[in-house]
């Protein structure tokens, strides 16, 4: 998106977009920095309380819906912008989704290579760890490996690993597969089987009786 | 370090609690430059710009003045309580209006995720199965 051809002035007191609030924020952050009025890790620490509240909740309640509703999953994996905004889940203009589906012989994991692109409507604001450059590089490299060592998670090797890289235009995030033993259970119950990191795809969803596999 | 604990109580002060708690319960946020926005006034109150109540008057003012343009500004709380903020800023002579309007206009014009704008359909990485 080209924002100064289209946005006259990012000052007028009439509507601003999204965009160019998200923007006005980040340069008087940058001000009260450089002018020492504030330090980027009070403000860090700060925000940190809250990260939670944005997401991961919100995907979980989608992947719970794609679970329990095949027609909504087809929808979801068809145009996943779409359809998180008929659950009211929704991101910034010109930031598209897609959900790359897990099934018993692919295991998706996402990453973004250059910098932090991060589905965060629906997860929140990203882990630290997933802004850093081990993350960054080697999940690229060795998914499998850095998967067992640093997350835990053992991916079978009959299980091809598939690694997607996001961008500021194209976020993708990961639908985990439904656990077993969950028939009859309630979308609200479900969600609450969903965690951050099965959605990101370095961790697995909880087993009703919060017993991970 | 500070908690959502020592927060609360500041947060208490503020008007329209239904706009900062849609659900009732705590504060929740619908973008991260909420979430920033509201560190940044946090943030500036704990390094002695200004009291709380000050802070608290700022956007008392902010939403009165959205309240009377009466503009086909919709209502977002935290957009009133950026406005907030840059205000207390500018009075105290931290910054100035225009110098925020060029450091935006930066931000802008800066790509934000330079080289990354390009969509990846395809995986970056494959790791087949190995049995």
């Amino acid at each position: 998106m080209t924002t100064a051809e289209t946005s006259p002035s990012p000052t007028a007191s009439g509507v601003r977009t999204e965009e160019e609030t998200a923007a006005r924020v980040k340069a008087l952050e940058a001000m009260l920095i450089e002018k020492g009025v504030m330090s980027t890790d009070a403000i860090d620490r700060l925000a940190e309380i809250y990260e939670n509240e944005v997401g991961p909740h919100l995907g979980a309640r989608v992947t719970a819906r794609a679970w329990s509703d095949p027609a909504f999953k087809e929808r979801l994996l068809a145009n996943a912008t779409q359809a998180c905004a008929e659950l009211g889940v929704g991101g910034l203009q010109g930031e598209d989704m897609v959900v790359v589906e897990d099934t018993d012989t692919v295991h998706n994991v996402i990453v973004c290579t250059l910098c932090s692109c991060y589905p965060w409507p629906v997860l929140g604001l990203p882990p630290n760890w997933y802004k850093a450059p081990a993350y960054r590089s080697r999940m690229v490299r060795q998914p499998r490996a850095m998967l067992r060592e640093d997350f835990g998670y053992e991916v079978p090797d009959s299980t091809e690993v598939r690694v997607w890289d996001s961008s500021s235009e194209l976020r993708y995030w990961v639908l985990p597969q439904r656990p077993a033993g969950t028939e009859g259970m309630s979308e609200e119950e479900l969600a609450e089987l969903v965690t951050r990191d099965s959605l990101i795809g370095v961790g697995s969803v909880l087993h009703p009786g919060g017993q991970r596999p | 370090m500070t908690t959502r604990e020592d927060l609360e109580p500041l947060l208490m002060e503020l008007p329209h609690q239904e706009a900062l708690r849609p659900e009732g319960g705590d504060v929740s946020f619908e973008t991260a430059w909420e979430i920033r926005a509201f560190a940044l006034a946090v943030a500036a109150h704990q390094s002695g710009q200004y009291d709380w109540s000050q802070f608290q008057q700022a956007l008392i003012d902010s939403i009165q003045r959205w309240e009377q343009s009466g503009s086909g500004t919709p209502w977002r709380y935290y957009d009133r309580w950026l406005e907030a903020l840059e205000s207390l800023m500018t009075e105290a002579g931290v910054v100035a209006t225009g110098e925020v309007d060029d450091r935006t206009r930066t931000v802008l014009d800066t790509p934000r995720d330079t080289g990354h704008h390009r969509a990846h359909h395809e995986p970056v990485a494959v790791d087949p199965a190995r049995s």
